[in-house]
């Protein structure tokens, strides 16, 4: 039986590409402290502990071990969850599910990242690394088909999501100046967010169109940043969730599919091979069973708020309507008509998103945090101008085949 | 536990040093053997908990490429960075929401690839430890046997009798990586000292391996299974960090323990029980995780082995698969220990079977001196 469970409290840092007046275990306890005093419990009301980051991009292993008593971990029940772009999004859902199960009443889920403890950018050596494997074995036992495949699939997300955008725009009819309108609209909601990175008051797409040209269509001002920071949400069962908390935001439906990875790996791989990386199989079918398990019909009527991973423009628009929220190939115009903006008739990211803000491990985390904090009706500046009743997070990660994709509204299941 | 879970298929690899196939090979096979023993098709799962660590895998997000040799694409899929004993307590816990109704837990490490006696090096405190360049997990192993040692007068050969039990275990073992028939106590202490006083046959060999467990809820256990073994309990705690812990106490895995027997309901362990699978990196810890299990006093674990108790004849055996110290292939060596209860349980265990065993428990550990512990009990029918 899944048992009724809802976010009671939410705890972010400042984002800043080096946070160097902590360190990795600081930050992360920075994070948690906030969600409990959000919550208004300690500690020792915390049965359980979920977290996670990407542990090659801060150069720890299992982190958790080391910083596992300054989040809490020591002494109790500890999970450490790790699945890439959507570590925070397999963290905020294994926290549910430690509650849903009836195993744990109150969970804590916390994740980070602090890429400037690396020597460079961890989505520069770290993503190389995702073929390191198959190279090593290559080296020992020679080269075949497949290990050279997973060795040349690889590239760093913006070499995956420049094919990506142009596969959306060539079917969508979608043009470069539509994403400098989306990285603006990012960059002003980012400046109303005051733990966002990337922070620019009143940007216009103008001012993004003058940033250089990186990799066509994506410009220097499209692109996230890399960020150090940490995210935490406080996740429990009814009783205790409506005794601690006035509008809790409750998990309503939630699904984790994913794709074959993308990309020349075709029938002799496994199976079907995805040519074309904005198809996001994975996202349709999540969004699916989320929203059959949340009882929503309509999702385009129904949902109020989403908060989508967009670390480049382009994903913003694909995945709202890969996930339900507009027909096939209309998702740019709904946003040239301002729909998702802040006070449109569908808000999307309001809080800068991912495209602001990339502390990677938490940033699928973060949308969750994020889509609660508008049904809880705390997001402060950013809280869009209407009642929150539904609100979705999504989570995207791996070899672009990774999908989490959550429901939080403003009432149990019913 | 509120809802039955029950385990309708299990399979582990031919583990060994060097297993000569990709990584994505070594997992889809036994894959595929798993869902054959449990008589369904891929369509059936619901969802996959793979198990599997960056560092050990030596790439980053671990779990890509592996969709398709799980089975995991178009499926719900998630990754614990644990020992696969966690993944399956994790895999429970959404079969219990009833979100899904078959779950397939998933676990390997591939230990050519990367030494994980160095990626150890890289979990301790960063800032002050790795600086020192001193502890990895074999010289805090090492420090933890010593203390051991001294505070309850245990010598090397008590932990050598401990390795002589396993390592004649694994013999007949066919999937243990170190199969060693006849050691004696002498040839323990006389191989390569590592750090005293630990020599290479007191610890676990290092293994590529992998290890399956498909798990269903119970109305579809009974359906496509004639006999499920069922999760009666289970518990999972994490110590806090090496320099701030009693290492003479593995309070972590008393908690766990203690976790696991309430949901089972078990009270007297010893006679409960009729056998334990554990994972044991060291010889000493045997003796420990025994203790702290509650089999016996602390510090009097060295008179289970010195009376014969867990022998594989004896009352209550432990490891008759030969343990960690035949097989190590680290996240998947909890969940060898599950597929090794589920065969004793079902009686398939060939050589090394034990007679009439209804109630079994598996342990998994994972970090530096068993910092985190899960403990499985299974029971048959």
């Amino acid at each position: 039986m899944f048992r009724n469970c809802a976010i009671i409290g939410c705890g972010q840092t400042k984002h800043t590409s080096k946070r160097r007046d902590v360190s990795a275990a600081e930050l992360a306890a920075e994070a948690v402290n906030a969600a409990l005093v959000d919550a208004g419990i300690t500690m020792k009301d915390v049965d359980c502990v979920v977290s996670g980051n990407m542990q090659g991009f801060g150069g720890i292993a299992q982190p958790e071990q080391w910083l596992g008593d300054w989040i809490g971990c020591a002494g109790k029940p500890a999970i450490r969850i790790a699945t890439g772009g959507t570590t925070g999004g397999s963290v905020g859902q294994g926290a549910c599910y430690t509650v849903a199960s009836g195993m744990y009443n109150v969970s804590l889920a916390v994740a980070w990242e602090k890429h400037s403890d690396s020597k460079e950018a961890g989505a520069t050596t770290g993503l190389a690394h995702v073929g390191m494997g198959n190279l090593f074995h290559a080296l020992a036992y020679g080269l075949s088909l497949k290990n050279l495949i997973a060795t040349t699939a690889v590239g760093a997300a913006a070499g995956v999501a420049v094919y990506q955008a142009r596969y959306y725009m060539q079917r969508s009819g979608c043009r470069q100046e539509h994403l400098d309108m989306v990285a603006a609209k990012n960059r002003r909601c980012a400046a109303k967010n005051p733990y966002a990175h990337l922070q620019w008051p009143n940007c216009q797409p103008e001012d993004i169109a003058k940033t250089d040209l990186i990799a066509y269509p994506f410009r220097y001002g499209h692109v996230c940043p890399a960020s150090d920071g940490a995210s935490a949400i406080v996740v429990a069962e009814e009783k205790f969730a409506r005794k601690h908390c006035k509008q809790p935001a409750w998990f309503k439906g939630l699904a984790s599919y994913s794709d074959e990875e993308n990309q020349l790996q075709s029938e002799n791989y496994g199976g079907v091979g995805v040519i074309d990386p904005s198809e996001q199989m994975g996202a349709r079918v999540s969004a699916m069973k989320a929203y059959k398990m949340a009882g929503i019909t309509d999702p385009q009527k129904e949902v109020d708020l989403a908060e989508i991973y967009q670390p480049f423009p382009s994903q913003e628009l694909i995945f709202s309507e890969r996930l339900g929220l507009f027909d096939e190939g209309t998702a740019w115009k709904h946003m040239e008509k301002g729909e998702t903006d802040i006070n449109g008739r569908l808000p999307i990211s309001v809080s800068g998103g991912v495209n602001a803000t990339n502390a990677i491990g938490s940033s699928a985390l973060q949308r969750i945090l994020e889509a609660a904090l508008q049904i809880m009706g705390k997001a402060g500046e950013h809280q869009v101008p209407k009642k929150v009743k539904t609100a979705v997070a999504h989570g995207w990660g791996g070899v672009t085949n990774y999908i989490t994709f959550t429901v939080l509204g403003d009432t149990p299941r019913g | 536990m509120g809802e039955k879970i029950g385990i309708i298929g299990y399979a582990q690899s031919h583990h060994q040093y060097e297993v000569q196939k990709t990584r994505e090979d070594l997992v889809f096979d036994v894959v595929k053997e798993a869902l054959a023993k449990a008589g369904i098709l891929r369509e059936e799962l619901g969802t996959v908990v793979t198990s599997s660590t960056d560092f050990l895998d030596g790439r980053t997000i671990s779990n890509v490429f592996l969709s398709m040799a799980v089975g995991a694409f178009l499926k719900d899929e998630s990754k614990v960075e644990e020992d696969g004993t966690s993944s399956l307590m994790y895999a429970v816990m959404k079969l219990i929401t009833g979100a899904y109704d078959v779950a397939l837990v998933e676990a390997h490490t591939i230990g050519w690839g990367f030494n994980p006696h160095q990626v150890s090096f890289y979990t301790v405190d960063p800032l002050v430890d790795r600086q020192f360049g001193v502890l990895n997990d074999v010289s805090a192993g090492a420090l933890q046997a010593k203390m051991y040692m001294d505070k309850y007068g245990v010598s090397e050969g008590d932990l050598a009798a401990v390795a002589v039990k396993n390592l004649g275990n694994g013999a007949v073992n066919p999937y243990a990586s170190r199969r060693m028939a006849d050691v004696s106590a002498t040839e323990v202490l006389k191989s390569k000292m590592f750090f005293s006083p630990i020599t290479e046959l007191m610890m676990s060999p290092i293994t590529d391996g992998c290890a399956v467990v498909i798990l269903a809820s119970e109305k579809k256990a009974r359906s496509v299974c004639k006999n499920p073994v069922w999760i009666e309990g289970m518990g999972n705690c994490q110590d806090p960090y090496l320099r701030d812990r009693n290492l003479l106490s593995l309070t972590a895995l008393k908690k766990a323990g203690q976790a696991a027997y309430q949901m089972a309901g078990i009270s007297d362990p010893v006679n409960d029980l009729d056998l334990l699978e554990v994972s044991e990196r060291y010889a000493h810890e045997e003796l420990m995780i025994c203790e702290a299990l509650g089999l016996a006093r602390e510090g009097k674990g060295k008179f289970l082995v010195e009376n014969g108790v867990t022998t594989k004849c004896g009352e209550l055996p432990v490891n008759p698969s030969g343990g960690a110290l035949c097989a190590d292939p680290i996240c998947a060596t909890g969940l060898v220990r599950v597929v090794e209860c589920c065969k004793q349980i079902n009686g398939e265990a060939e050589d090394h079977q034990v007679s009439g065993v209804k109630k079994a428990l598996a342990h998994g550990q994972f970090g530096i001196c068993s910092q985190k512990n899960t403990v499985i009990i299974l029971g048959g029918e």
